[in-house]
Formats: C-alpha cells, sequence, structure tokens
C-alpha cells in the first residue's frame, strides 16, 4: 500500500535561546506522490528533517497543512531515523513486534521481516549486542513491519561506514520493491540520494525553497553501479554547484 | 540464537582471559563472600564477648538462645510482621506522593521549582523529628506511622523518580510517538524500563530511611512491631535480646534484597549483560 504526502503552503518558525524568531519554512510546498520516494538535498539545518518531522507528526506547521494519506483512511507511517532509536531492553525480534502490534499486524511478521534484512537468527538479541549496521537493518525491518504507506528515511544510513551502506541501500531497495510505499529521504549524500530515489529535490536559501527537482524518467535503478545512477549524481551535483557559485 | 549471560566482571575476566572462581557468576562465588563476612564478623564479635567479659557485649550463644526464643515464641513473626506491614503501606503513600511530584516536576517547569524546596527540607529533616512530630500529632495510631514513613521517605523517592523520568531518551519518546504505541505499550516498553532501574535504587534507599523511622515512631508511641520490642530489651538492659531482633529484622532485609531486588535487578540487567558477553 502507498499514500500521497503533501506538504501545503506550510510555515515553520524555531526560536533558538537568545535568537530572534526565525522561519525555517515559509509557504513550503511538496507533492510525494503514491509509490513514489522523494529524496531530498541540500545543505545542513536547512529545514530537511523538519520536513520529515511535521511528516510524522513530531512537530505541528504554524501555517498551512501537511497531509498524510487520504481524507478517509489515515496512513501508516514507518520511519528510519540516522540513529537505530530502538530499545534496548527488548530484543531485536521484539523491538519489531512493539511497531507491528501498534499497527494491528500479527506480531509473527517480526520473523519475516528479520530474515528479509539477514538478522534471522539474532531474533533474541538485544541491540546493544548489535553491531551498528545490524541495528540499523532490525530499525529497517521494523519500519516495513507495519506494512507502510509511507516510510520516512532521516539519513538512515549517513552513521554507517560506506561498505555496510551500500548493502543497506540495496536491501531497501528490496524491502521497496516488495512493499511499494511512498517515502520521503532525507540525505547528504547525494549518490545515495540518486540511487534510491524517483525525485530528487534540492533545497536552499532560508527559508528552504525547492531550488532544483531532478525527474527520474527511467525505472529505479537497482545496481549501485548503473550508469543512470551516475547520470543523476552528476546532475545533482551540478545543480548544488551552480548554488553553490550563485 | 544461543545467548550466554554473564556478568560485567565476569565478561571483563573473559576478555583478560583470566578466571578466577570467586569472580565468576556461580553459587559459590555469589554466597561466598557474603558468608564469609558473615562469619568473621561473628567470629570478632565472639573474640571481643571473650575478653571484655561485661554483660553489655553477650556471646554467640546467648545470642542465639534470645534469637531461638522469639523465633519459637512466634513473636519475632507477628511483630516484624507489624512493623513490615506499616513499611508498606506508609511505601505506597510515599510512592503516591512521588508520583504526582516526579511526574509534575518532569512536565512543568514551574513544578519543579515549586517543590524543590520541600524535597530539599524533606531530605535534611532526620526521621526522628518526623517520628516525634507525628506521634505528637496522631497519638498512637496506625495512621502515625504510616505517615511519619512517607514523609521520612517521599523525597528520597521524588528524586529518583524525577531523574529516572527526566533521563528517559526523547529520541525514544518520539519513535514511540511516530509507531503510534498505546498509551499502555509506551507505559510498559518505554517508560517503565527506563525509570525502573532509577525506582529500584530509590525504593532501596526508601526501604533503609523507611525501616529507622518507623523503630523510632514504634519506639516512641506504639505498644507493637520491631521498635516497640527493641525498646523493651533497652529498657530491661537486655542487650542480647536487642541483638537478637536487630538479627532477625536483617534476616528480613535480606530476604527482601536477594528475594525482590537483585531479582529485579537481574531481569533490568539482562540486555547490559548479553551486551558485554
Amino acid at each position: 500500500m502507498s499514500a500521497r504526502l503533501s506538504f501545503r503552503h506550510v510555515t515553520k518558525r524555531f526560536q533558538r535561546p537568545g535568537q530572534l524568531e526565525q522561519a525555517i519554512l515559509d509557504n513550503f510546498s511538496l507533492n510525494v506522490e503514491s509509490g513514489e520516494l522523494v529524496a531530498v538535498v541540500g545543505p545542513s539545518g536547512i529545514g530537511k528533517t523538519t520536513l520529515l518531522h511535521l511528516a510524522a507528526g513530531l512537530e505541528h506547521p504554524d501555517a498551512g497543512r501537511v497531509e498524510v494519506g487520504e481524507a478517509d483512511r489515515s496512513a501508516r507511517i514507518g520511519m528510519v531515523f540516522q540513529q537505530p532509536r530502538l530499545f534496548e531492553w527488548l530484543t531485536a525480534a521484539r523491538n519489531i513486534e512493539i511497531a507491528a502490534e501498534a499497527a494491528g499486524i500479527d506480531r509473527s511478521v517480526s520473523h519475516k521481516l528479520l530474515a528479509a534484512v539477514g538478522l534471522e537468527e539474532y531474533a533474541d538479541a538485544y541491540p546493544a549486542s548489535l553491531s551498528g549496521g545490524q541495528r540499523q537493518r532490525v530499525a529497517l525491518a521494523r519500519a516495513f513491519a507495519i506494512d507502510p504507506d509511507i516510510v520516512l528515511l532521516d539519513e538512515p544510513f549517513s552513521a554507517l561506514d560506506e561498505l555496510t551502506a551500500r548493502k543497506l541501500r540495496m536491501l531497501l531497495l528490496e524491502l521497496w520493491r516488495q512493499q511499494k510505499p511512498s517515502g520521503l529521504l532525507v540525505t547528504h549524500n547525494t549518490l545515495e540520494a540518486s540511487l534510491l530515489a524517483d525525485r530528487i529535490v534540492v533545497l536552499a536559501r532560508r527559508p528552504a525553497q525547492v531550488v532544483e527537482v531532478i525527474e527520474v524518467d527511467e525505472p529505479r535503478a537497482h545496481d549501485a553501479e548503473h550508469q543512470v545512477v551516475f547520470q543523476r549524481h552528476r546532475a545533482v551535483l551540478a545543480a548544488m554547484e551552480t548554488l553553490a557559485a550563485a | 540464537m544461543a545467548v550466554t549471560e554473564l556478568s560485567p566482571a565476569a565478561a571483563t575476566e573473559r576478555k583478560n582471559g583470566k578466571r578466577f572462581w570467586w569472580s565468576g557468576d556461580g553459587l559459590a562465588a555469589r554466597t561466598v563472600p557474603g558468608v564469609l563476612f558473615c562469619v568473621l564478623l561473628a567470629v570478632g564479635w565472639e573474640v571481643m564477648a571473650h575478653y571484655q567479659k561485661s554483660p553489655l557485649i553477650p556471646d554467640l550463644k546467648d545470642i542465639w538462645f534470645e534469637f531461638a526464643g522469639i523465633v519459637t515464641s512466634g513473636a519475632v513473626f507477628n511483630d516484624i510482621g507489624t512493623t513490615l506491614g506499616r513499611i508498606t503501606l506508609g511505601f505506597l503513600l510515599a510512592f503516591v506522593i512521588a508520583i504526582a511530584i516526579g511526574l509534575a516536576s518532569t512536565r512543568s517547569a514551574f513544578a519543579r521549582r515549586f517543590f524543590e524546596p520541600a524535597i530539599l527540607l524533606g531530605l535534611t529533616v532526620p526521621g526522628l523529628v518526623w517520628a516525634l512530630l507525628c506521634v505528637i500529632w496522631f497519638g498512637l495510631s496506625l495512621q502515625t506511622s504510616v505517615i511519619a514513613i512517607a514523609l521520612g521517605i517521599a523525597p528520597a523517592l521524588a528524586v529518583s523518580l524525577t531523574h529516572g523520568l527526566s533521563a528517559v531518551d526523547a529520541q525514544l519518546i518520539e519513535a514511540a510517538h511516530v509507531f503510534r504505541l498505546s498509551r499502555w505499550a509506551r507505559l510498559r516498553y518505554l517508560w517503565l524500563p527506563a525509570i525502573l532501574p532509577f525506582l529500584t535504587s530509590g525504593a532501596r534507599l526508601a526501604f533503609s530511611l523507611a525501616w529507622k523511622v518507623i523503630v523510632l515512631v514504634e519506639v516512641f508511641g506504639l505498644s507493637s512491631g520491631v521498635g516497640y520490642r527493641l525498646n523493651s530489651a533497652f529498657i530491661s538492659q537486655n542487650v542480647a535480646a536487642v541483638l537478637a531482633w536487630t538479627l532477625a529484622f536483617a534476616v528480613v532485609v535480606a530476604a527482601i534484597e536477594y528475594g525482590f531486588f537483585q531479582i529485579i535487578d537481574n531481569r533490568l540487567n539482562r540486555w547490559k549483560r548479553q551486551a558485554q558477553v
């Protein structure tokens, strides 16, 4: 299942201690179509994570609307954070099960998902006994265990070494192919965005504005070495370099 | 996956390649050091009693006779039961107060600052003062002991709870929100596991404080319980009886420590031990 995610004329302001209130987003609009994976790239502090927090309901807009799913049905949202954010006192399987149960899905799905991410034999292991890559695999499994309509990805592989990150990106693509949710990926890694996304949105300025949209007409590449990925990557870099020069 | 659980000390030794029986996790390693301390204490006491030859320092045989007497007469069960009952009620009242203060202090800066002087005052007032005041105010009744204990231990429990609630990882709270965990699931899988270590350490401290307060209340104003018995033994200058009652209560405290607190600790720390293997 998948659902649409829309930011409609959203304004969000923050006030840090000792500073004037500042708008991170001002009249910002962006649509993620059903089944589409949109990557958002841009400099640090531009408001990328704020977009995810608004979509996840962790923040509320000061003006405008964030529409998640259809009017007659609330969407299931899975999220993969930069850090795995697992409950350290629960086993890998239980971490997945409590998310599944909250979504009304049978807890047995945890074994299926752990097998899908290659951690079947670690079901009874506690997160602290797993490596960083294994913990993030559990976090991926948790996000997909709820049969999500939308998956939010907040720099999900940035804390991992490149070899592990590459494996997990391919794993993410495989899970995506199986469940076909919609998604919003926030990343600093332009190559990652080029590999995973159907559309790449480049943000700049403050308040954040969409300064470049790179549409991907080809089917999503399932090979990190595919030429299409590098073509997209060059386009993203070129857009960012132009912005930096301006 | 097969999971082996080791204590931190055992895990460190395994890493260092050393292995001594006393620092492992076997039954002998867990019991021998404590038993050794008790034996040395008893031997030391016996040597002191032998050389002092004073009725103020009775030997182990006299203490044992007193102890056996209060056990066989059933007095130990009645009076320790009475004292533990009062402690339990006082503890429950203190827990309700501490939960209210802890939740309010975590959610509101105003509440935290409002309760700060009360907690500071509560932590510094000696148990003796609460015992005296409650006997004066409430007379010879159950509520005297319950309120005195609650006043004596609520501040320490509130501090533990407030620290526990403040230490809950905000990132996990966000994850629980995103995955729409129910209130019950959040309480069970997030809040309770996060605050339980603080709660057990606070409960241990509260229990020891409660014991000190209730003995004073029972000495001053009640006609049953361990404090009353200790006072009776004191009036008759029966040091062996004082020590026998103290020993009896120490046995109960040890049973609560090993049969309750350490079991909870073991359950809480299971995931930490597995991580250290």
